[in-house]
């Protein structure tokens, strides 16, 4: 009675008992919400594009990056394609054609457009001839000089294009309205056949092409469905009549075995042909599929007109139950899924297209199913947690109780494993052998067996009891490792001699206890503990692998062997799948479409193909090994190098100058089945010591010095860093012209010969310096000396002495006179120039000296225009007393001195010649003095003019 | 094929009978009519203004229809709604179909053939390419085209409100029926 709610439940779940993959949304982003998405395209790099009515974009599994057109012409994007020259076009709805460079859409154009109406395809032949299908003007082809058009006139039957393909043998085929196309090029020349309903074709309007692979294509039409295509035999075959598809699409298929078929308005379907199975998937029931497609990892993607963008692993099925806590699981040779829970057994018809839900079994017996075995009659054995265990013929409905009374040593039965006639039990109480016969459920007799402690078990307390293909039972313990019975004697591992760290006798305790046993192809036996992750025992040794090697999560709960032989390990986070040769890890998680779940010891199991089914909280997990060869690293792409943020075409360019130093390396580590996960690790080879492990997909190196570089980039799904690729990209940075040899050759001694030139002036100009000061020192000595000059002063007091009595009112004056000239000479003497009128009073006091000296007989005139600019200080007053000095002063040759303007910006003192015949002595200091001062103050030089009559000489003005 | 569909659209609106006439079939009186099933209200409207010509040389054709010419619908008030904010007719006037039959149709042997005709169906505006199932019966002098199809409201920007979804429905059906008579010499 107690399963009456779960027969409640049955008849609610049946409406979901299908098994559903699980598909991702991807989103293109706010900012493009109204787009629709309507191609996609992966490149040979791997690298995913989708074409969209609003532009082009480029996925990581993360981020859509926009490449947007900003001319005035179509976003709409109908086709992308890379060619073996590492073009990419694109194909718009208006008809034009773009390159993608350098992080651009540069237009291609041969100096017109194709045509304006849609570029639905592009393709590469042999030859290296690109394709382009238009829908509306047949198609062409570009031999790198010019384009060749093929049309309704060359044959073809139309010139809408829905389709085109280059098959492996370089043969172009087309789908129109009017059947398959065939175009080989003979000479240049096209050659066309056309297949139509006449040959066979389920209908004229092909619409989907897809090679099988053998040179068979899969044909997708309007209304015929699809059919294969032989084109050597022009056959058909039609697998899948029958069955209305309704409108195909789109075809892709997965290893020869797994087509898939997009419809309009149909949603999608799933044909396997290993097993023969057309299904609908679920997920896309009326969708109007516009794209699908394959990628390198196995996933499937789903384009929709309505939806957007969806992709899903295809190993992964789920179905949903009504079952919160499965301790149990079972696939049959029948193919039916048992199911043990708390409250008893149940079992659902797996593949079928009528569900008949869960049906209840036993419900009369209290069965706390914990395992569940199937033997070679067909029997399942049905251990239960305290109520010993049960075996049922469900073609029958018999069932045989066998409990303590029966001979059992203890009731609750955590694992079982049978082969042949045996059938193994791991209880509390040790391990229970029992051999039956085909009559068991009649009676018949059993022999029953006992291993326990006393008999050399580690323990009694047993969780797990593996058969393996030597026939060797083991027992995985509660505490004591691992045990094996073979050949009749029991052996516990680990023993001393295995897996002690410290060489020390003491056993690993690391190993104690296990949960979970497999085994793989090799014979290798697989363990999983509680807590110590796992280990493998190649016979002799044990090599364990926990968080270090890659194990996401310590919690393993079960372990299964695939149809591949990779070891399944099943834990909360999800799978990991494990290779064992190259011990590489694939997670599976939520991107799949695994929910966090908590899955019991027993509730893992592998069907007769070699599927593993888990059972999680309301859902059951069904794993299925994909005889494929498969990506399992993320593909790592430098998709971008920027220098000061601006692209280079980094193909091509290597080498940069030495002020183009700060780059920009943009990469992606492609991992669809989960493109969070992905983690990367950066080297610039000659500048970073070590690797950097990010989680960014951009690096930043500025200022980098000139040099010879080598970025190096690799990704990991799973963080191992064990094998993965790793994408390089080797530049120079060169050194600046300056730092070249060349130039140095030349500079060098050009730096020499400046240098010699600066110091050797610098010389002359300090030697220059000196002299000025000297001469200046010496000036003032000498104009000192000589107003000091006792002569002078005796001259100066014998003319004072006569005025004083005769005119005392003159004498005054005189002195007055002198002092005042003392004075000037005083306060002149430290100034490097002075003012022309300044000048002028002190020779005015000088004058005055002079006249009433010699009265008559000396005769000054001062005649200046301009008295604006200066002079070396005592100038005038030097040539003056010169003039006094040198030449004759009497009353029948009186001296007479001009001071004037005779040249532009010169002021000239004139006096007429006649030297005396005795010189005083004289140093001849003041003039040479004079024209030396004035050389070193300016450009102008003294002049000095003599003529035998008349001496001159010219003082430049300073100004 | 555009341009032999201008032609034929020149042909049909300008109603100038040219040298091809011999070949072509035509009609101004072809029945058609769509119905809206929503939960909440069934609509049904039809009109007899179907305008369209065959040319049976080129495989081609034009059809064309003021939507405006619809009759029915539950009263009056929503056939002008019909008018004003769904198909805007007096902006977009016209609704046609054009293009060429998919076939290749041996015009000359009477009986029913089912084809699928090709084009661009316009429709408030917008232009989708559609591939539309016909029923044609050859006869003596006429063809008889039947066809059923459906539009999507949304395929062809007809916008409507969340609140009037229960009464409208997302998908219309249209039924025509139409006999194309041959051009007198």
């Amino acid at each position: 009675m107690k399963c009456l709610p779960y027969i409640v439940l049955m008849c609610l779940g049946t409406a979901c008992m299908a098994q559903k993959p699980f598909f991702k949304q991807h989103d293109l982003g706010e900012s493009y919400q109204n787009a629709k998405v309507k191609l996609m395209y992966e490149d040979p790099r791997a690298a995913m594009w989708f074409g969209t009515t609003d532009g082009l974009f480029l996925y990581d599994g993360i981020d859509f990056q926009p490449f947007i057109k900003n001319d005035s012409s179509s976003n709409h994007v109908r086709a992308v394609y890379r060619d073996s020259k590492k073009r990419l076009w694109v194909g718009y709805e208006d008809g034009s054609i773009c390159h993608f460079n350098k992080h651009k859409l540069v237009p291609w154009t041969l100096g017109k457009n194709i045509s304006n109406v849609p570029i639905i395809g592009f393709a590469e032949d042999k030859s290296g001839q690109v394709w382009m299908a238009t829908y509306g003007d047949g198609v062409y082809f570009f031999d790198e000089k010019e384009l060749h058009h093929i049309g309704q006139q060359e044959g073809l039957p139309s010139n809408d294009i829905y389709t085109m393909l280059v098959d492996s043998a370089g043969t172009v085929w087309i789908g129109t309205d009017g059947g398959l196309s065939k175009i080989k090029l003979s000479d240049g020349k096209p050659v066309l056949t056309t297949f139509t309903k006449q040959d066979g074709l389920p209908d004229d309007i092909v619409q989907a092409i897809q090679p099988n692979g053998d040179g068979r294509l899969w044909v997708g039409t309007y209304e015929g469905g699809v059919c294969l295509f032989d084109p050597v035999k022009k056959t058909m075959e039609f697998p899948l009549a029958g069955q209305d598809l309704g409108n195909v699409k789109c075809l892709e298929l997965f290893n020869g075995m797994d087509l898939w078929i997009g419809t309009t308005g149909n949603g999608v379907w799933r044909y396997s042909m290993q097993l023969g199975k057309l299904s609908h998937i679920p997920n896309f029931s009326k969708a109007k599929v516009t794209d699908l497609h394959r990628d390198i990892e196995g996933n499937i993607w789903v384009l929709t007109n309505s939806q957007g963008i969806y992709s899903a692993n295809r190993q992964f099925d789920f179905v949903e139950t009504p079952f919160e806590n499965v301790q149990a699981l079972l696939s049959d040779r029948e193919n039916n899924l048992w199911i043990g829970t708390i409250e008893g057994l149940f079992s659902q018809r797996l593949e079928t297209n009528g569900n008949k839900g869960f049906q209840a079994h036993l419900a009369n017996e209290i069965l706390n199913t914990v395992c569940l075995e199937e033997d070679d009659f067909g029997n399942i054995w049905i251990g239960t947690l305290g109520n010993g265990l049960y075996v049922y013929q469900p073609k029958t409905g018999a069932s045989r109780h066998i409990s303590i009374n029966e001979g059992l040593v203890n009731g609750n039965i955590l694992s079982m494993d049978g082969r042949n006639n045996h059938i193994w039990l791991a209880t509390l109480a040790g391990a229970t052998e029992i051999e039956f016969g085909a009559d068991i459920l009649n009676g018949g007799k059993l022999g029953i067996r006992h291993l326990d402690q006393a008999d050399g078990l580690g323990t009694n307390f047993l969780y797990k009891v593996f058969i393996d293909s030597k026939n060797s039972v083991w027992f995985g313990t509660d505490s004591k490792g691992i045990s094996v019975f073979e050949n009749g004697h029991l052996k516990n591992f680990p023993t001393a001699s295995h897996l002690h760290d410290d060489g020390g006798t003491e056993p690993d305790t690391r190993l104690h206890a296990v949960y979970s046993i497999t085994e793989d192809a090799k014979g290798h036996i697989w363990l999983s503990t509680d807590r110590e992750g796992i280990f493998e025992f190649n016979g002799s040794d044990f090599q364990h692998l926990t968080v270090k090697e890659g194990i996401r999560n310590l919690e393993i709960t079960g372990l299964a062997t695939d149809a591949n032989g990779h070891i399944i390990i099943v834990h909360p986070s999800g799978l990991d799948v494990l290779t064992p040769g190259s011990k590489h890890l694939i997670y599976y998680g939520e991107e799949v479409g695994i929910q966090k779940f908590d899955p019991n010891l027993n509730a893992v199991s592998t069907d007769r193909f070699g599927n593993v089914w888990v059972a999680g909280k309301n859902t059951f997990i069904k794993y299925s090994a994909l005889k494929e060869d498969l990506e399992i690293h993320p593909r790592t792409l430098l998709n971008n190098v920027a220098v000061f943020l601006e692209p280079v075409d980094f193909e091509k360019d290597k080498t940069f100058s030495h002020d183009q130093n700060n780059l920009v390396f943009s990469y992606m580590g492609l991992w669809y089945t989960d493109p969070q996960i992905v983690k990367y690790k950066y080297r610039l080879s000659n500048y970073d010591l070590d690797w950097i492990e990010s989680k960014d997909r951009r690096a930043t190196y500025s200022n980098l010095p000139p040099g010879d570089y080598t970025f190096e980039v690799t990704s990991t799904e799973n963080d191992a860093w064990s094998d993965e690729p790793i994408v390089a990209y080797s530049f120079k940075i060169k050194k600046p012209f300056w730092l070249q040899w060349w130039f140095i050759a030349i500079i060098l001694p050009a730096v020499f010969g400046l240098f010699y030139w600066y110091q050797k002036n610098r010389d002359r100009r300090v030697q220059l310096v000196n002299l000025l000061e000297k001469d200046k020192v010496e000036s003032q000595l000498a104009a000192l000396k000589a107003q000091i000059n006792p002569h002078f002063l005796f001259n100066s007091f014998n003319t004072l002495i006569t005025v004083i009595e005769e005119n005392p009112k003159l004498a005054v004056e005189y002195v007055e006179n002198l002092s005042d000239f003392y004075r000037k000479i005083m306060l002149f003497r430290d100034k490097e120039i002075i003012s022309i009128r300044e000048e002028l009073e002190l020779v005015e006091n000088f004058a005055f000296l002079l006249e009433k000296r010699y009265g008559n007989n000396f005769q000054i005139s001062i005649n200046l225009k301009n008295l604006s600019g200066y002079i070396v200080p005592f100038t005038l007053q030097i040539l003056v007393e010169n003039a006094v000095k040198h030449n004759i002063i009497s009353k029948s040759k009186p001296l007479v001195v001009d001071i004037s303007t005779e040249y532009k910006d010169y002021i000239t003192v004139t006096n007429n010649l006649q030297l005396k015949l005795t010189q005083e002595k004289s140093t001849h200091f003041g003039l040479q003095s004079l024209t030396v001062r004035y050389e070193m103050l300016g450009k102008r030089k003294v002049k000095i003019e003599d003529n035998g009559q008349v001496f001159k000489v010219s003082v430049p003005i300073i100004y | 094929m555009i341009k032999i569909c201008l032609s034929l659209l020149g042909v049909l609106f300008g109603w100038v009978a040219i040298g091809q006439a011999q070949n072509s079939y035509s009609t101004q009186n072809g029945a058609v009519s769509f119905r809206s099933e929503a939960p909440l209200e069934l609509i049904k409207a039809s009109s007899k203004k179907l305008q369209g010509i065959l040319d049976i040389s080129q495989n081609t054709f034009a059809f064309r229809l003021e939507p405006a010419s619809f009759e029915g619908f539950n009263g009056a008030l929503q056939k002008e709604h019909f008018n004003e904010n769904f198909l805007e007719t007096s902006r977009y006037r016209f609704a046609s179909f054009s293009g060429k039959i998919i076939e290749n149709i041996d015009w000359k042997q009477p009986g029913t053939q089912v084809v699928r005709a090709k084009g661009k169906l316009s429709l408030h505006g917008v232009e989708q390419e559609r591939i539309i199932k016909c029923i044609v019966e050859i006869a003596d002098g006429k063809i008889k085209v039947g066809s059923n199809f459906t539009i999507l409201l949304e395929e062809h920007a007809i916008l409507v409100p969340r609140v009037v979804r229960q009464k409208i429905a997302s998908e219309i059906n249209v039924e025509i029926e139409a006999i194309l008579q041959k051009q007198a010499q």
